[in-house]
């Protein structure tokens, strides 16, 4: 059994009078795909948060690679690669610049060269950031994270704003880069997604952890939530997922006509 | 600490290619002294004097510099920056935001310094001006503005809430400043209300600094200068870090 990467006991998280986040627990281990799922507002950007060493949590335990990132935030860093819900970069900077910025700040960066040529942004490496399309971002952000050569990778919405085609290839890139024994957490609202990456997920409720384990462990957990209700098998991770969710309304024609 | 250098050379980069920047900081102030000896010629301030109007310009053109640096430039962009996440960017590395922020006033001050010797050049070529203060009392003098003017611009990073609202708080005492401390027109023009707003203005003891220094005077003669000076950079300086300490960054 090999030792986990990433350890979370207990953690809690207030702003203000919100409880953000509220004693969740969960461990990552090399080449594992931990997914956190949940709502909007359910807390999953507080965790990761927490987690990258950007938030102090009030009260719990947090280990990366044995340290708490609060404390040792630029040292794990040197292991860790994120990739933020919402990056933006200094205006009129370029593709390539950022790149190489980036890449000065470890000791063996990653080849962003053929980063950007397998992203499809080597013609764009001369363009200033802030003229690329959302999804061209959102490939640029995925190479800054893998800069690096991180153990860990912390992503936050991967493929929002990418299209089909790309998303796909970013899920054979990412099982990829598991098997080569990187640990990866993923925030997604794309339950295909997980179902299609996730060792393990992490439910989250209005701050609370509700599941933390493997998929079919998820299902069991929804199928016990429902014990009146006359299971179907082969449910898909977004069928479960909806039939646990908290209930929102949608818009109403009153209101609009 | 490459990964310093490698921020500092972008840095100063994207510095160049804003237009604001580049015009204020390396063009306008020339500009201003050939406008200014153009209509006033570069005459004794008295008659008799040894110093020449233009003498007594050019370090109060740097002073503008040093507004434009240090009041404008410097906590626009850290506002920024920290209004578009790029500070929480930068900590998700192992550079950190304090090297972006200390990128910032590394480039600057270089930029401000290149500045003034732009200035210094032009003034020297076009009007022969003369520096007769000692060396090492110029660069005090230089310095110690420097340091007031960064340390206000900082604080007022710390204050805003955004973007928008530094914009108000650095326009409004930019400018302010700029034309009430006698950066641009000598102070020996204003009525006497408005020498008493000009008195309670840092830029003013900056101008007074570096005219008097530049014109020749030892730092001693101005002692008050470097008092309130030094003071302005301490109680902007601690004052703005233990606020930007309180400032959610993510």
């Amino acid at each position: 059994m090999s030792q986990a990467i990433v350890q979370v006991e207990n953690l809690n998280l207030t702003y203000k009078s919100l409880h953000a986040v509220q004693n969740v627990s969960f461990s990552v281990k090399p080449g594992e795909i931990v997914a956190v799922i949940g709502q909007n507002g359910s807390g999953k950007t507080s965790t990761v948060e927490c987690i990258e060493g950007l938030r102090k949590p009030d009260s719990g335990l947090i280990r990366v690679f044995g340290k708490d990132p609060w404390l040792y935030r630029s040292e794990i860093y040197k292991g860790m690669g994120v990739q933020l819900q919402e990056a933006e970069y200094p205006s009129k900077i370029r593709v390539e610049e950022q790149c190489r910025l980036f890449a000065s700040f470890y000791e063996r960066p990653a080849d962003w060269n053929l980063l950007l040529t397998q992203m499809g942004l080597d013609e764009k490496r001369k363009h200033p950031i802030h003229k690329l399309s959302g999804g061209e971002k959102q490939r640029l952000s995925i190479i800054l994270s893998l800069m690096g050569r991180p153990k860990l990778l912390v992503l936050d919405e991967l493929t929002t704003g990418l299209d089909p085609e790309v998303r796909q290839n970013m899920w054979l890139s990412f099982e990829n880069i598991r098997e080569n024994g990187v640990a990866i957490i993923m925030v997604s609202h794309y339950l295909d997604e997980v179902e299609a990456l996730a060792d393990k997920i992490l439910y989250l409720e209005k701050g609370k952890q509700q599941f933390f384990g493997t998929q079919q462990g998820f299902r069991e957990y929804v199928k016990m939530r429902f014990p009146g209700d006359e299971w179907e098998e082969n449910l898909s991770l977004e069928k479960l997922y909806l039939m646990i969710a908290p209930k929102t309304t949608g818009l109403t024609m009153e209101g609009i006509l | 600490m490459k990964g310093f250098a490698a921020i500092c050379k972008i840095e100063l980069r994207l510095f160049t290619r804003d237009f604001f920047n580049f015009f204020f900081v390396l063009v306008f102030p020339v500009l201003m002294l050939l406008l200014f000896g153009g209509i006033f010629g570069n005459t004794p301030i008295y008659d008799g004097a040894e110093v020449n109007m233009m003498d007594i310009s050019v370090p109060a053109y740097a002073v503008m510099i040093i507004g434009v640096t240090g009041l404008m430039s410097l906590p626009l962009t850290l506002s920024g920056y920290k209004e578009k996440k790029i500070y929480k960017r930068f900590d998700a590395t192992p550079a950190g935001k304090k090297s972006i922020l200390a990128a910032q006033v590394f480039i600057n001050l270089i930029m401000t310094l290149i500045g003034i010797l732009i200035l210094l050049i032009a003034g020297t070529i076009f009007y022969h001006i003369q520096v007769r203060g000692a060396f090492l009392s110029v660069c005090v003098s230089v310095l110690f503005s420097i340091a007031a003017l960064f340390s206000m611009g900082f604080l007022f990073t710390a204050i805003g809430r955004d973007l928008k609202s530094t914009s108000l708080i650095c326009y409004l005492f930019y400018f302010i400043m700029l034309f009430l401390s006698g950066a641009t027109m000598p102070d020996m023009l204003f009525p006497d209300t408005v020498k008493r707003i000009s008195g309670l203005l840092p830029m003013t003891y900056a101008v007074d600094l570096m005219q008097g220094v530049f014109a020749g005077d030892s730092l001693r003669l101005h002692g008050k200068e470097l008092m309130v000076l030094g003071s302005v950079t301490a109680v902007c300086a601690i004052v703005g870090a233990a606020l930007y300490r309180k400032k959610d960054w993510t």
